[in-house]
Order: structure tokens, then C-alpha cells, then sequence
């Protein structure tokens, strides 16, 4: 079989989407297209509001932007400061209660960040991350 | 017939590195798009595309080098994907990026940036002896035989 190369690279090109392909739709779950955050671990404006006084909300964004505005009753833990303002989240949390971390939108990586470090270094159970942030927030209020 | 033997056994241990580094991460295709995502070049989504792509086609023209099937294609295509992956990491290493190459896994995960670009060169190095003697070998069998 003689092939020109630019063939044989197409052909080796296609061969391998076929078991790519297989692979995406079988770790469909386990990955979200949309974002880094796996789904397991996001939560919507809405649901995110359906736990009310049994969620605290993290402010992942820098200070500047937290203190121009934020949602009511979050507390602001960046990875700037984040040796300063982890004892005083640590402090308002409490065993049972869920945190909702979010930053300025969807594309950004500061949420995802903090909630990392929440589950590693702090040991925290069931931290999510805002689908959206900030900026779906300001719609929903809307 | 030394020659080429010597040559053969670069096929076998170029596609052994590539089959190896593409059964790595395709086991772990998550942990991949983390590190593509880390590069912070491309957009998240064309990321877990490359997490489910990139695996099978190393793993394909690793295989590809070992059975001397569409071999030229399989080695043009290794050779581009490293170049990339080289100008990628020295683009990353300037903008102050603390990034895991993710080539083999968890395995690579603690290779300093020298160890990278060293590897890197290396296979590239090995490529391009590959894809000229390769061409050396399709210009001698094109040379028309002399007949007396």
C-alpha cells in the first residue's frame, strides 16, 4: 500500500478519533465540556439559594471587587490573603453547612481555586462552586 | 544491514516511549485536560477534545512505527505534535507558569522544566534522524536500476 504522506496522516488522524470519541461519551459524567468544575461539584444561582442559612457563601475574588459589591452575608477568602482569611471563615463555618465559592464568571479559575483548597487543606465536605459566579448571580437578581 | 537494524531499534524505542506516554494519559483523560488547561492557551473545551484525542494518536502512531505502517505519516505527525508540545512549554516557562506536562501521567509530574526540554529535544532529535532516513530510504528505492 503506497500512500502519500499527507494521507497517511489523515488516515492515522481519523483512526484515532474513533476510540476518542468513545472515550468522551464514556467519561461523560466525569467531565464537564463546559468548565474544569466536574458537575458533582457545581451548583446553580438557584439551588445555591434553596439552602439559604445552610450554605456560606466564599467571595473568591480579590478585595477590591468584594468590597465594590458581593453577595449579602459572603465572606471574602482569596488566595492573596488566603493564610489571613481562612481562620475567619473557618471561625463562621460550621460541621453540616455546605460553601458556595464563587468569583466573577463562568471562564474564571479563582472559584474552582479556593474550592480546591477548601476540600484539601481545610478537609471540608461539600464545597461547590457557583455555576456562572458573580455575573449569573447579578441575572438571576434581576 | 547494521544501519538499519540500529535504526529499526529507534522505531521500537520511539514507539514504545509514545505507546507508553498515550496508554498514560488516556487512562486518565480527566487529569489531562487539567494539564492542558494549565498551559492556559486554549479554550477549556478544545482542552477535553485534545484529552480524548491527543492519547490515541500517539498510541496509533507509536503502533504505526513499529509495524512500518503509513510510517512516514506516523512520523510527520509525532514530529509536529512535539514541536508543538516543545514551543508550548517554553511559551508557558516565559509566562511564569508553574505547570505539570502531563506526558506521562502522574509519572512526569515531578520533571523539572530542563528534564522536559531535554526529553523533548531528544525525541525530537530522534524524529528528524528517523524522517531523514526515511526519506533516504524512499529516494534509493525511486533511483532506477542500472542495467548493463
Amino acid at each position: 500500500m503506497k500512500f502519500s504522506l499527507a494521507r497517511q496522516a489523515l488516515i492515522l488522524a481519523a483512526l484515532s478519533l474513533l476510540p476518542g470519541v468513545g472515550q468522551a461519551i464514556y467519561f461523560r459524567d466525569k467531565i464537564s465540556w463546559r468548565s474544569p468544575i466536574p458537575p458533582s461539584e457545581m451548583v446553580s444561582v438557584n439551588q445555591a439559594r434553596e439552602w439559604a442559612d445552610s450554605a456560606i457563601w466564599i467571595d473568591a475574588r480579590p478585595d477590591e471587587d468584594f468590597a465594590r459589591n458581593h453577595v449579602s452575608g459572603a465572606i471574602s477568602l482569596n488566595e492573596d490573603r488566603w493564610n489571613e482569611l481562612l481562620p475567619q471563615f473557618l471561625a463562621a463555618w460550621s460541621p453540616g453547612k455546605k460553601v458556595v465559592v464563587y468569583c466573577s464568571a463562568q471562564s474564571c479559575d479563582l472559584a474552582r481555586e479556593v474550592a480546591e483548597r477548601l476540600r484539601k487543606e481545610a478537609q471540608l465536605p461539600d464545597v461547590f462552586v457557583l455555576d456562572g459566579g458573580w455575573e449569573a448571580w447579578l441575572k438571576q437578581k434581576r | 544491514m547494521v544501519k538499519s537494524f540500529i535504526w529499526r531499534i529507534v522505531d521500537f524505542i520511539l514507539a514504545a516511549v509514545f505507546i507508553y506516554a498515550g496508554v498514560l494519559k488516556a487512562l486518565d483523560p480527566v487529569q489531562l485536560a487539567h494539564d492542558v488547561d494549565h498551559y492556559k492557551i486554549l479554550p477549556w473545551t478544545i482542552g477535553v477534545g485534545l484529552a480524548f484525542y491527543l492519547p490515541w494518536l500517539e498510541i496509533f502512531c507509536g503502533l504505526a512505527l513499529i509495524f512500518r505502517l503509513f510510517y512516514r505519516g506516523a512520523l510527520s505527525i509525532l514530529t509536529v505534535l512535539v514541536m508543538i508540545f516543545l514551543v508550548a512549554t517554553i511559551a508557558a516557562k516565559v509566562r511564569g507558569l508553574d505547570i505539570t506536562c502531563g506526558c506521562f501521567g502522574h509519572a512526569s509530574q515531578n520533571w523539572s522544566f530542563p528534564t522536559h526540554l531535554a526529553l523533548d529535544l531528544a525525541i525530537l532529535a530522534a524524529l528528524a534522524a528517523l524522517c531523514y532516513c526515511s526519506m533516504a530510504r524512499a529516494r534509493a528505492n525511486a533511483w532506477p536500476t542500472r542495467t548493463p
